[in-house]
């Protein structure tokens, strides 16, 4: 359904430089699949998705969505691909026209997109918003009215009217309390219980959200994906240090302080001057010296179907 | 032992254009010396409020205390002048904040705004001197890599989590009894959220330092809390060990933040999420503020109800508290049996 081949985006910057926010990326979701995306903050979540439906300009590589080339789209080709696939933002606030009733918040998009009117037009728009759990009362309400959960919800319905085959959330839950996340969460849920060929990418730094909504997840440090595959086998037996690392830190819901937890030394590089190597060596706890800072790791497949950049995926470094 | 931080019925209220609201309801909150407790509960439920009204830093108007106490050590604070008051928060109480770039001056260096803090922590009664090297101290302390290279830097050349490092510093360089940390690691990452965890209870530790830390994340608050209270409307709805609050919940809004929580490791077939809004606080109910949005709602949750203890430090504001159950309460019970 998604595909994306060895994607680059780079970002030149005021001072010559280059942020290359997306430095390779490979990943493929088949219809219906449910995939997290997660990582540090600037590593290239946001720029994926944006990337995959065309808000950015990529640098190289491919994207295509269906049979849709995304890189080489052009007129009624952009039409098709602004119709078959939706983005839905963090901050609901700055999504929605203040000025425009939710109602026609939502009937936007049919109208540019779609030849429904009138009636038929009122009927889908007012069936989108009560299936988000929005009854008749709310629709004629302005954004500033509504609570900051019924505005995501809205932005939801807005992104689902146009039917489309993929939709990528962006941390459409890191605004909201963990009430309201809750509820957002349950309407995705009953979603991919609805339209289950719907494919969605799930972008989140919340590992728990992830593991309650997500299939599969992917891993992101620096620009790369550092580590892929079903969100069980990740979760419960992650094969690169940095997976090891970021789960270990995750706060759990329960009474006792993790014993576990694996600290990392310093802060993220810049994105400008990635280090050599694998990039992950500068904080990395089994770093070799002479490998990790001078070779790339190569991508390597597990037997669970899990892909994983590290040089010592299968194993420690021999003594 | 005594109470360091000790509140006592507190209730304050903003004058607003549409009417008097409710933000603080009759809260009592007591604070042993080197006790760590997590002030949770969603947005909007008063957790800033409160701890800044305790300290003189809610401006009146449109505040208004309406009445209550907060001794720290044994010194009532409400009537203090400011002056008194700047006093109490230069030595005694520190806070740092969500946003630590809100609190640092972008056009001087880190190290400049360091010394100067802690010249006024004394009073200006040391020099520059003495002062930098408390400074170089307390960013050793705080685990800063590179102290030196890090005071001679802006704060826009510092990552988020160094920027709280050094908020953390500039805060505890004074060696204050009670350190208010209101959501100070909302706005890091993952695996620097649990940096700035472990350093503020490896603090907590060794510098006997009591806080307060506020967060609407209950598994934030496990990793460095000893005890928790619930905030619900204005209204601390229970108040426990941190275990009790994970294992033997009471109030039914405590059970509704627990069950609206994913689990990394734990996968889970739904949440629970809480139906219904905040009450408004321009008119509050009399009763349990929860009560409209609560399951197990009956006719005496429209009566007032004290927080009453159950069991040795775990108290509860709701109906339902074992040895709350009135006769009414008692039948219906029956009915149910029948
Ligand atoms: N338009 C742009 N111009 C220059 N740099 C950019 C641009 N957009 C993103 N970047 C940079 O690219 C990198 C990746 O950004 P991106 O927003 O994709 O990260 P992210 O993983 O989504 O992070 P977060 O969790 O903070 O949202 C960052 O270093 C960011 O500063
Ligand atoms: N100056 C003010 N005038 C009127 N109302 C105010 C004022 N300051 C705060 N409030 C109200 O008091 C209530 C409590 O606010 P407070 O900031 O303490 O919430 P909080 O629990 O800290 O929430 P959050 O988790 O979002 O930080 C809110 O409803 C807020 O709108
Ligand atoms: S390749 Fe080396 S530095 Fe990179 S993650 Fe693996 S062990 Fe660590
Ligand atoms: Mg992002
Ligand atoms: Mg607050």
């Amino acid at each position: 359904m998604l595909e994306i081949d060895n994607l680059k985006v780079h970002f030149p910057v005021a001072s010559g430089q280059t942020v290359r926010a997306v430095d390779g990326v490979t990943l493929t979701l088949s219809a219906g699949e449910t995939m997290g995306l997660v990582g540090e903050s600037g590593s290239g979540k946001s720029t994926v998705g944006k990337a995959a439906l065309r808000l950015v300009p990529s640098t190289s590589g491919a994207i295509r969505i269906g049979d849709l080339d995304v890189t080489k789209a052009r007129g009624p080709q952009m039409r098709k691909l602004r119709s078959r696939a939706q983005m839905v933002f963090q901050d609901p606030h700055s999504s929605l026209n203040p000025r425009m009733t939710i109602r026609r918040a939502v009937a936007e998009g049919l109208i540019l997109n779609t030849s429904l009117r009138g009636r038929a037009l009122n009927e889908k728009v007012a069936g989108m918003l009560e299936s988000m759990g929005l009854p008749a009362q709310f629709h004629d309400r302005f954004p500033h009215e509504l609570s900051g959960g019924q505005k995501q919800r809205v932005c939801i319905a807005r992104a689902l009217a146009l039917d489309p085959d993929l939709l990528v959330l962006d941390e459409p839950t890191s605004a909201l309390d963990v009430s309201v996340q809750a509820q957002i969460l349950r309407v995705l849920r009953r979603l991919h219980e609805a339209r289950p060929e719907m494919t969605q990418l799930f972008i989140s730094h919340n590992l728990a959200v992830v593991r309650f909504l997500c299939q599969t997840v992917a891993v992101m440090y620096l620009g790369r994906i550092v580590e892929m595959g079903s969100v069980s086998r990740v979760f419960d037996a992650p094969a690169h240090p940095y997976t090891r690392a970021l789960l270990s830190a995750v706060p759990v819901p329960e009474a006792k302080r993790r014993p576990d937890r694996i600290r990392l030394q310093g802060d993220i590089p810049s994105p400008t001057a990635l280090p050599k190597g694998c990039a992950f060596h500068t904080r990395c706890p089994i770093a070799k010296k002479g490998v990790c800072n001078v070779e790339e790791p190569p991508e390597i497949g597990l037997e669970d179907g899990r892909v994983v950049r590290c040089h010592f995926a299968l194993g420690p470094a021999p003594e | 032992m005594d109470s360091l931080l000790d509140i006592r019925n507190l209730s304050l209220v903003f004058d607003t254009f549409d009417g008097t609201y409710h933000a603080i309801d009759d809260v009592s909150l007591s604070l042993k010396p080197g006790e760590a407790l997590g002030l949770v509960g969603e947005t909007g439920c008063g957790k800033s409020v409160l701890t800044r009204a305790a300290f003189g830093l809610v401006p009146s108007p449109p505040a208004r205390i309406t009445q209550g106490s907060v001794k720290l050590d044994g010194m009532e604070l409400l009537g203090l002048t400011d002056r008194a008051l700047r006093q109490v928060r230069g030595r005694q109480v520190a806070m740092i904040f969500q946003d630590p770039m809100t609190y640092l001056n972008p056009v001087f260096k880190v190290g400049t705004q360091l010394v100067d803090a802690i010249r006024a922590q004394h009073g200006g009664a040391i020099d520059r001197k003495a002062a930098r090297e408390i400074a170089l101290d307390m960013l050793e302390k705080v685990h800063l890599p590179n102290p030196l290279r890090q005071f001679n830097s802006y704060p826009h050349e510092l990552s988020g989590g160094m920027r709280q490092r050094i908020l953390i510093a500039m805060a505890l360089a004074a060696r204050p009894k009670l350190l208010i940390a209101d959501e100070p690691t909302t706005a890091l990452d993952v695996t620097i959220q649990a940096q700035i965890l472990d350093l503020m209870a490896e603090l907590v530790d060794d510098m006997n330092l009591s806080m307060i830390m506020i967060s609407h994340d209950l598994g934030v608050v496990a990793q460095v809390c000893s005890r928790v209270a619930v905030m619900y409307a204005g209204k601390i709805v229970e108040d426990a060990p941190i275990r009790e609050i994970f294992e033997t919940p009471v109030h039914p809004y405590t059970k509704g933040l627990l069950g609206a929580l994913p689990h990394p490791f734990r996968p889970a077939d739904d949440l629970e999420s809480i139906p219904g809004n905040l009450p408004d606080l321009l008119d509050p109910p009399p009763g349990c503020r929860f009560a409209g949005r609560c399951t197990f709602r009956r006719p005496e949750c429209d009566a007032p109800i004290p927080l009453a203890e159950i069991a040795p430090r775990h108290s509860v504001a709701c109906v339902l508290r074992p040895g709350a159950v009135t006769p009414a309460v008692a039948a219906t019970k029956d009915l149910n049996h029948a």
